[in-house]
């Protein structure tokens, strides 16, 4: 037999052992080269002048080319110590390590050929549909051209040579290094090594779950930063992460034996079938997977937590519009007549309100919850835009006032994490007369006005007579630049596109001017809220794009990564099942602790980062937009269901190794 | 009273064109505590012949029936309950679960049976004194002796008071000394208990504690030899002088 011969034999042998490793090199080589393709696709990179797409596209390709390089190498890795005993046995008979070498060398690169050509086929056709993906993400109605680009195709190949020389020196080194025998005993030492459990053991077991607990507590309070040092918000940092990681692994290398082994304990040798199939395994294999569990625990918490916020940044884009622009348009004082009588004109349907603004200087330190940190400077005096109860009641129908009260609105959940203030505590009006004390009732994160007139900041709403007495003062007067914001609210926001340009037209693009008395002009330029909802989209779209892109691909990585560990943990327990089913149980009972061990397997890595990226996304969410709770629930619940169906794949697979067991 | 009977067992291995008939149409009958080894050339079809009686392997012709039940009417569920509750097994490689403790792996056919854990405790107590392995309870298979771990093997063979017990060369991979003790063992749990046993070995001396030795050649019946009166040591030469006449080549060992 020649060497050509015994390579198609052994690979058409091993199918089964290579089919999953095959499958993953086709996956990276697809999501590669479309990435790459992406960049070079001219109605992507040109759907957008702002910002920098293709910029974008390559640092995310960058990121994905770690991902695939690290995968790579592990399942190489894996793949290697299956087939150990059968390098072992080409050794026995007399073949010489050159030889072993040459052979897995021809294997490998005929392997990795297909899986290129079939992973850029693939890949080529799957770019269309991200680059549909893509623009759909950004709202923008293109033709996506479907284009081979000879300049990724080049990359890619260039990439995955690379990558396969790696992989083979990878191999080389495997095989040059271990010895016969230990090539022989490979699978059986690093697997099961049963021990008895210490007591220290248990001790660090509860210190995991002491660590992840402090980690959590202390995402808690991130912002709640007691010292003057302006860098302690970066040592919490690192403290969180340090406590979770370190925790994730004492969790994984002691907690969870140290749990089983007080449920184990209890049960006095009386286990049951599932106890047998899932308990004790798990519990022994803890002490290899620890390791490999964590990466997967924190590379998933990652991709899990940035997918998170950059989705919550995304779906974030119409409220956060709507908080920075509360109405359709905005025109000021009375220069937004023109745009108005041209709507009526046209008969385009419309709602207005008016707004009538007051600025006057507020003190509000008695607001602050805490005692400002020394090291900060904040400015606790300063003008604010006042409105009448009247007024914001038309947005707002809910609120009532009492003599001497006052709403704050626009306080977002973004301002109340970094500067806490607390409702029912005064404020103080500088009028001519003196000061004024005005009772806050309560801090509401809705706006009114546009962040054009708030510097992005609250309005004060106080009852009509106040604001009429008020209006009377002359220093308030000369102050205040604009006495009127009229919001519009299409009835139909299908014309959205139409009365944009009847507002860039009318408005002189949004530019209004004022001029007091004293000779003083103000200015400002501002946007529709489709407008500015639309350039947050050019960026918060790409980042989910890419975040999202790379998140699959992280989670694919890990998930294959736990569905390889428990092929190989099935067929290293296929003896065990054999002495069960000969004992006398059936298949079904067996696959119910398997079940169980399953359960465990995928769920515990899957839970953990769940938690770890909760706490992370909780702790900094508001810095990212308005929304928590559907982008979160979103995002995990298509992380739970992609984990699933790769836990449902081994199920598959252990059912089948249990069948053949007897 | 008849526990074990089989009559025309044939089993026949691959298709048609390589079809092998390991098996040509045996009959055999186990009495109630009787004490059988199985013995014959290597190829002889010993193994064979026990897997299909305990049920691991199916017959592909004949009738087997143990303790009135009819193997071949069987469903696999009721095959493996019966297997679980009726029958024990005692294999070469002693088949314990390296992640288990000994104690675990003695009551592991208890484990959905609806033995209270009272009485399987007693049963545990009861076994492990007979085998003499009490202390080792808490101890892993990986911490235990060859012929320790034999002997777990056995009391999880008997730990369900099963009907009939199968030993597949249980003292193969033992040395002669953990061999003999094992099989005192197994002979006085065949005498005080009354537990039928029935044993594949290759071993005159281990069929010498046996009651009953069936000799195999070629997949049939050769002949078989009674210990009745007669000490271990003439009924261990009367084995010898046997497999000298079956042909001394082809032993396994």
């Amino acid at each position: 037999m020649t060497l050509s011969q015994l390579v198609f034999r052994s690979m058409k042998k091993n199918i089964r052992h290579y089919y999953l490793y095959f499958f993953a090199l086709i996956f990276s080589v697809t999501l590669y080269f479309s990435f790459v393709t992406l960049q070079y696709n001219p109605s992507v990179v040109e759907v957008s002048d702002s910002i920098k797409i293709s910029a974008g596209l390559k640092a995310a390709s960058y990121l994905l080319l770690f991902v695939v390089v690290f995968f790579v190498l592990y399942a190489n890795r894996l793949f290697m110590k299956r087939r150990s005993k059968e390098i072992g046995l080409y050794q026995l008979i007399g073949m010489s390590k050159g030889l072993v070498t040459r052979l897995l060398v021809l294997e490998n690169t005929i392997l990795w050929v297909s899986a290129l050509a079939i992973g850029v086929g693939l890949g080529f056709l799957s770019s269309r549909i991200f680059a549909m993906v893509l623009l759909r993400i950004l709202e923008k109605d293109v033709l996506v051209q479907l284009i081979f680009s000879v300049e990724a195709l080049q990359m890619t190949i260039f990439v995955f040579l690379a990558l396969l020389i790696i992989v083979l020196i990878q191999t080389a080194i495997g095989i040059r290094r271990v010895s016969l025998l230990t090539l022989f005993t490979a699978n059986a030492i690093s697997e099961v090594n049963v021990k008895r459990f210490s007591g220290i053991q248990m001790l660090l077991g509860f210190i995991g779950l002491v660590l992840i607990g402090y980690g959590y507590y202390l995402s808690t309070t991130l912002f709640e930063l007691e010292s003057d040092n302006v860098n302690m918000l970066f040592y919490k940092m690192i403290a969180i992460l340090g406590s979770t990681i370190g925790g994730t692994y004492f969790v994984f290398r002691f907690s969870v034996a140290f749990v089983l082994e007080l449920i184990r304990k209890r049960k006095r040798g009386h286990l049951s079938i599932q106890d047998v199939l899932s308990l004790s395994p798990i519990m022994h294999r803890m002490k290899s997977n620890a390791m490999s569990l964590t990466t997967i625990t924190v590379i998933s918490a990652t991709a899990l937590g940035i997918l998170c916020l950059s989705y919550i940044s995304y779906y974030s884009a119409g409220s956060s519009a709507k908080q920075s622009i509360p109405f359709d348009y905005i025109v000021l004082n009375d220069q937004g007549e023109a745009f108005i009588e041209a709507l009526k004109e046209k008969k385009i349907e419309f709602t207005q309100t008016d707004i009538e603004i007051l600025d006057v200087e507020v003190e509000k330190k008695n607001l602050f919850v805490d005692d400002i940190p020394a090291g900060f400077s904040v400015e606790t005096k300063g003008f604010m835009s006042i409105t009448k109860l009247s007024d914001v009641q038309k947005v707002l129908p809910k609120l009532i006032l009492k003599e001497e009260e006052g709403y704050i609105t626009g306080y977002s959940s973004m301002m109340s994490e970094i500067i806490k203030w607390e409702a029912n505590n005064p404020v103080q009006l500088t009028t001519l007369a003196g000061e004024e004390n005005l009772s806050i009732k309560e801090l509401i994160a809705d706006s009114v006005l546009g962040y054009f007139l708030t510097g992005g900041g609250e309005t004060l709403v106080v009852t009509d007579e106040k604001f009429e007495k008020l209006a009377t003062d002359s220093s308030i007067q000369e102050q205040t630049f604009w006495s009127k914001q009229v919001g519009i609210d299409l009835v139909d926001r299908s014309q959205l596109k139409e009365v944009q340009t009847i507002y860039e037209k009318t408005t002189n693009n949004g530019h209004f001017e004022v001029t007091k008395d004293n000779g003083t002009i103000n200015s400002v330029d501002m946007g529709s809220q489709e407008e500015f909802r639309l350039s947050m989209l050019d960026v918060y779209g790409l980042i989910i794009f890419v975040t999202g892109f790379l998140g699959l691909a992280f989670l694919m990585t890990t998930g294959s990564i736990l569905y390889f560990k428990q092929m190989t943990e099935a067929e290293e327990e296929r003896a065990s099942y054999t002495v069960l089913r000969k004992i006398g149980f059936t298949a079904n009972e067996l696959m119910k602790g398997i079940y169980i061990k399953q359960l465990f397997s995928f769920g515990v890595p899957l839970v953990i980062g769940l938690a770890h990226s909760y706490f992370a996304v909780k702790s900094g969410w508001m810095l990212f937009g308005t929304e928590l709770v559907m982008p979160l629930l979103i995002t995990m619940s298509i992380y739970v269901i992609l984990y699933s169906i790769f836990a449902f794949l081994t199920i598959g697979y252990y059912r089948k190794v249990v069948k053949d067991s007897l | 009273m008849t526990i074990l009977s089989g009559r025309k067992i044939k089993k026949i291995y691959g298709k048609k064109a390589t079809a092998q008939e390991v098996l040509k149409g045996i009959d055999l009958e186990v009495s109630k505590g009787e004490f059988v080894g199985i013995m014959g050339p290597s190829g002889s079809g010993k193994t064979t012949l026990l897997n299909v009686l305990a049920s691991i392997d199916k017959a592909t012709e004949g009738v087997i029936e143990i303790s009135g039940h009819n193997l071949r009417t069987m469903k696999e569920k009721t095959l493996s309950n019966f297997r679980r509750e009726q029958l024990g097994f005692i294999f070469q490689d002693y088949n314990l679960l390296d992640t288990l403790t000994v104690k675990e792996n003695i009551l592991l056919p208890l484990s959905i049976s609806k033995i209270s854990k009272k009485e399987a405790e007693q049963r545990f107590q009861e076994i492990t004194r007979i085998l003499d392995i009490q202390e080792l309870a808490n101890k892993y298979p990986n911490e235990i002796s060859g012929g320790q771990k034999q002997r777990t093997s056995a009391a999880r063979s008997l730990i369900s008071n099963p009907t009939i017990v199968f030993a597949d060369e249980p003292t193969g991979a033992l040395d002669s000394k953990a061999a003999t003790a094992l099989l005192s063992n197994l002979e006085k749990i065949n005498k005080d208990k009354k537990v039928t046993i029935m044993m594949v070995t290759h071993d005159a001396a281990a069929a010498s504690f046996c009651s009953r030795v069936l000799f195999l050649k070629d997949g049939q019946l050769y002949t078989e030899l009674y210990k009745g009166e007669k000490n271990r040591k003439q009924f261990f030469q009367e084995i010898i002088n046997t497999q000298g006449v079956l042909g001394g080549d082809g032993y396994d060992a």
